[in-house]
C-alpha cells in the first residue's frame, strides 16, 4: 500500500515546516532508516515548503492501523528532527494509495504550490528522486510514482498557461519591459532608491541579462551597498537626472512627499533622447514621479496599480487553467492505475503459476515413463501449453475487468488465493479507475 | 485540369480563412489544438496555392499577371509565403492572424472575380518578366506584412500607454520588435520594387512595341518608389521613430495600394496583355 506523510505551507507556518526541513545528507541517512523499518520502497521531498515521504509498506506491518502508522511515521520524523514539541501529530497529512498518488501529482503540477502554477518543484522533484535511487531506496512502485508526476508537470508546463505569466509586482515589471524592449542585455536601467521591491525588481532584471544597472540614493553610502550586492555603478542623488538621457527603463521606489522627477525635469531630457523609448516604474507610495510624464511620446509610466493589474490578470489566467491541469493529472492518475493494477496481481498470478506447474511436474512424475523418449518432449511441451494458457484466463480476467469495484477486484484476489492456497500474498488493489473519477 | 483548377479556385479562400481561423483562436483563446495545428494549415494552404498558380500557368500558357484579379491572387501567395518565412526567422508566431488576414482577403476577391484569359501578349513568354514581376510583388509584399507590423506596433503602443493589459499586450511582440520588422520590411520591399522597375526601364522598351515613358502605371511605380525612399531616409536618419514609423508604413501601403488599384482598374497601360 502506497503511504504519504506529509508537512506543508497549508498545515504548519514557516516556523514549524523549518523544523521538519531535511538537508540532503539527512535525507540519505533518514530514507535507508525508514525503509529498514516501514517500506520495502521510499522516497522523500523536503524544500521550504514541504516535506513529504512517500512509501510503500511492508506486507509484515500490513496489519497495523492507518493511525498506528501514522503516529509511528510522525515519530520517526519528528525524533530524527528532535522536533517534539513544537512540531505535532496536527501538523502532518497522511493519505494512501490513489490519495497519496493525486498529492504528488498536485504537487508536481504546482496545483498544490503556494504561488498556484509554480512548477520549479519539478526540479526539486527530479533532484530528491536522484537522491533516493543513490540511497538505494527506491524500487518499482516509487520509479514508476515519480515518472508519472514529472510527466504529469511537463504536460501542465507545455499544455497549459498555469506557469506563465508575472504573479508579483517585481515580475510584472519585468514583463512590462520585456514588451517594449527587445533585448534588456543591450539596455541601461536606473533604480532610484533602495526600497526593497524596487531593490526585488532590480534584481530581477539583473536575473534577464540586463546590460546595466545604475543605483542613485538619498543616502550615498545606501545606493554603494546596494551597488556593491547587485554589481551596478552608484550615481549622486543630486546629479541622477543627468543620466536619464542614456536610460531605457527607470525603477523609482523613494520614500518621498515630493516628486523626485517632474514633468518640467523629464521634458528636457525627452528632447535629448531622439524618441527611444523610456519605461518609468513608479513603485513609490506617494507616488515619485510625476504622473503627468507619461503624456510623452515613448515614456511609459507604470505605477503599483498597473502593475498589479498585470499580477490580478495573470493570477485570473491561471485559475482558468486548473480544469486543464485536473484532466492531465486524471489521465496520468489512470495510466498509473494501470499499472499498478498490474503490478500488483502479479505476484498472486506468478505464484499461481508455481502452484500448477507443480501438479504438472507431480503428475509427470508418475506418467512419463509410460511415454516414449520422443512423445516425452511432446507431452513436457503440451502440458506447459495447458498451463500457461490456463494462468491467461484469470490473470487476463483481473488485469481487463473493466468496471470491476476495488472490492470486486480484491474479491476476485481473494478467491484465487483462497482456492488456490496462497495465503501468504498480500496484495492491495486500493487504486482504481472509479476511485480516480471520484477524485 | 479546367475541373482541378475549379476546385482549387474554390478550396483556396477556405483554407486561408481556416488557417486565419486558427491563428485567431490561438491568439484569442489560446487553444492548444489551433496552436499545434496552425503552422501545418499554413503550409498545406501555401502548397495548394502554389499548385493552384502552376495548374493555371499551364492551362492558361501564360504566367498569373494579367488581370488585377491574377494578380490579387499571387500576392497573397506571397504573403503568406514571406510569413512563413519570416515565422521561421523570428520564432514569432502569434502574428498570423493580422498578416495572413490580409491574404484571405485578397484571395477572396480574386476567386470571386477572376477569369479565365486564353490570348496574351507573346512577351509574356520572356524569364525577364517572370524575375520583373516576382521582385515587384515580392516587393508589394515586404510592404504590406509591413503595414501589418505598423498596425499591431500601435495596437501594442496604444495598450502598454493605457494600461490595458490584456490579449493584444500578452501575445504581440514587444514595441522594439514589431519596429525592427516594420523598418524591414520597408527597407525589403523597397530593395525588391527597385530590381523590378531597374529591370523594366531596360527590358521594357525593347520588348514592348507601345512602350511609353508616360504610362500610368509606370508613372505610379515610381511614384510609389519615391514615396518610399523619402520614408527610409526619415527613418534611417532618425528623423522618424516609434509611432511615426509606424503612421509611414501603413499610409505608404494605403496609397499603394490605392494608386495600383485605380490604374489596373480604370486606365489604359501597356501593362495590359490580354489581346
Amino acid at each position: 500500500m502506497i503511504h504519504l506523510l506529509g508537512i506543508n505551507h497549508r498545515t504548519a507556518e514557516v516556523a514549524v515546516r523549518e523544523k521538519i526541513w531535511f538537508s540532503d545528507d539527512e535525507i540519505r541517512l533518514f530514507l535507508p532508516a525508514v525503509k529498514e523499518k516501514f517500506f520495502d520502497e521510499c522516497f522523500m521531498i523536503s524544500t521550504c515548503n514541504r516535506t513529504e515521504l512517500y512509501g510503500v509498506t511492508k506486507a509484515e506491518i500490513a496489519d497495523t492501523t492507518t493511525e498506528e502508522l501514522s503516529t509511528l511515521l510522525i515519530n520517526e520524523v519528528t525524533t530524527t528532527k528532535h522536533a517534539s514539541p513544537d512540531v505535532n501529530q496536527k501538523h502532518f497529512y497522511h493519505l494512501q494509495d490513489i490519495h497519496a498518488v493525486n498529492h504528488l501529482m498536485k504537487v508536481a503540477t504546482g496545483l498544490d504550490s503556494m504561488v498556484l502554477g509554480d512548477v520549479q518543484i519539478l526540479n526539486q522533484l527530479r533532484d530528491h528522486y536522484a537522491l533516493a535511487s543513490e540511497s538505494k531506496v527506491s524500487g518499482p512502485v516509487v520509479n514508476k510514482l515519480l515518472q508519472s508526476a514529472v510527466h504529469a508537470g511537463k504536460r501542465t508546463k507545455t499544455e497549459t498557461e498555469i506557469s506563465k505569466g508575472a504573479v508579483s509586482v517585481s515580475y510584472a515589471a519585468v514583463d512590462l519591459a520585456a514588451k517594449i524592449f527587445f533585448d534588456l542585455s543591450e539596455k541601461k536601467v536606473l533604480l532610484i532608491g533602495a526600497g526593497e521591491t524596487g531593490e526585488l525588481t532590480a534584481k530581477h532584471l539583473v536575473a534577464r541579462g540586463i546590460g546595466k544597472l545604475l543605483i542613485t540614493n538619498r543616502t550615498l553610502k545606501k545606493a554603494e551597498e546596494v551597488a556593491a550586492s547587485l554589481n551596478a555603478v552608484p550615481v549622486p542623488f543630486e546629479t541622477f537626472v543627468s543620466t536619464l538621457s542614456d536610460v531605457d527603463i527607470v525603477i523609482s521606489s523613494v520614500g518621498a512627499t515630493e516628486y523626485v522627477l517632474t514633468m518640467q525635469q523629464l521634458k528636457e531630457i525627452v528632447k535629448g533622447r531622439k524618441q527611444s523609448p523610456l519605461l518609468i516604474i513608479d513603485i513609490g507610495v506617494p507616488r515619485n514621479i510625476d504622473p503627468a510624464v507619461n503624456k510623452f511620446e515613448n515614456v511609459f509610466l507604470h505605477d503599483l496599480d498597473s502593475l498589479s493589474q498585470i499580477v490580478e490578470r495573470n493570477h485570473a489566467r491561471r485559475r482558468t487553467c486548473i480544469p486543464s491541469v485536473n484532466g492531465i493529472i486524471l489521465e496520468e492518475l489512470n495510466e498509473f492505475n494501470r499499472w499498478y493494477l498490474s503490478h500488483a496481481i502479479a505476484p498472486t498470478i506468478d505464484h499461481l503459476r508455481d502452484v500448477y506447474d507443480s501438479i504438472r511436474k507431480e503428475e509427470l512424475d508418475v506418467h512419463i515413463h509410460k511415454f516414449s523418449e520422443k512423445d516425452k518432449e511432446i507431452v513436457d511441451l503440451l502440458t506447459r501449453r495447458i498451463v500457461h494458457r490456463l494462468i491467461q484466463l484469470p490473470a487476463s480476467e483481473l488485469r481487463n475487468g473493466k468496471g470491476d469495484s476495488r472490492q470486486q477486484k480484491e474479491m476476485k484476489l481473494q478467491v484465487i488465493r483462497e482456492l488456490f492456497g496462497l495465503h501468504h500474498h498480500h496484495e492491495h488493489l486500493d487504486t482504481n479507475e472509479e476511485n480516480i473519477g471520484e477524485e | 485540369m479546367d475541373g482541378i483548377k475549379f476546385v482549387l479556385e474554390l478550396v483556396l479562400p477556405l483554407l486561408y480563412l481556416c488557417t486565419v481561423v486558427a491563428y485567431a483562436l490561438s491568439f484569442f483563446k489560446q487553444h492548444q489544438f489551433a496552436k499545434r495545428i496552425k503552422t501545418v494549415l499554413l503550409l498545406v494552404t501555401i502548397a495548394v496555392h502554389l499548385a493552384y498558380l502552376l495548374v493555371r500557368t499551364f492551362q492558361l500558357q501564360h504566367p498569373p499577371i494579367i488581370s488585377v484579379f491574377e494578380i490579387l491572387s499571387l500576392l497573397a501567395f506571397s504573403i503568406a509565403a514571406s510569413y512563413r518565412l519570416l515565422e521561421m526567422q523570428t520564432k514569432i508566431k502569434n502574428t498570423g492572424l493580422f498578416v495572413l488576414s490580409i491574404a484571405l482577403v485578397f484571395q477572396i476577391i480574386s476567386s470571386v472575380f477572376i477569369e479565365d484569359v486564353y490570348e496574351v501578349d507573346k512577351v509574356l513568354r520572356s524569364n525577364l518578366l517572370g524575375i520583373h514581376v516576382l521582385s515587384a510583388l515580392l516587393g508589394y509584399s515586404a510592404f504590406t506584412i509591413s503595414a501589418v507590423y505598423g498596425v499591431m506596433y500601435l495596437l501594442q503602443y496604444r495598450s502598454i500607454k493605457s494600461n490595458k493589459f490584456g490579449i493584444i499586450f500578452e501575445n504581440l511582440p514587444s514595441l522594439e520588435r514589431l519596429e525592427y520588422l516594420t523598418k524591414n520590411g520597408i527597407i525589403i520591399g523597397f530593395i525588391l520594387l527597385s530590381i523590378a522597375i531597374s529591370i523594366g526601364y531596360v527590358w521594357l522598351p525593347t520588348a514592348i512595341e507601345n512602350f511609353s515613358y508616360f504610362d500610368p502605371k509606370l508613372i505610379g511605380t515610381i511614384v510609389i518608389w519615391g514615396m518610399y525612399a523619402v520614408e527610409i531616409y526619415l527613418i534611417q536618419s532618425g528623423k522618424r521613430r516609434g509611432r511615426q514609423v509606424m503612421h509611414l508604413a501603413i499610409s505608404g501601403f494605403a496609397f499603394t495600394l490605392f494608386s495600383l488599384t485605380i490604374i489596373n482598374m480604370y486606365l489604359t497601360s501597356f501593362h495590359l496583355f490580354i489581346k
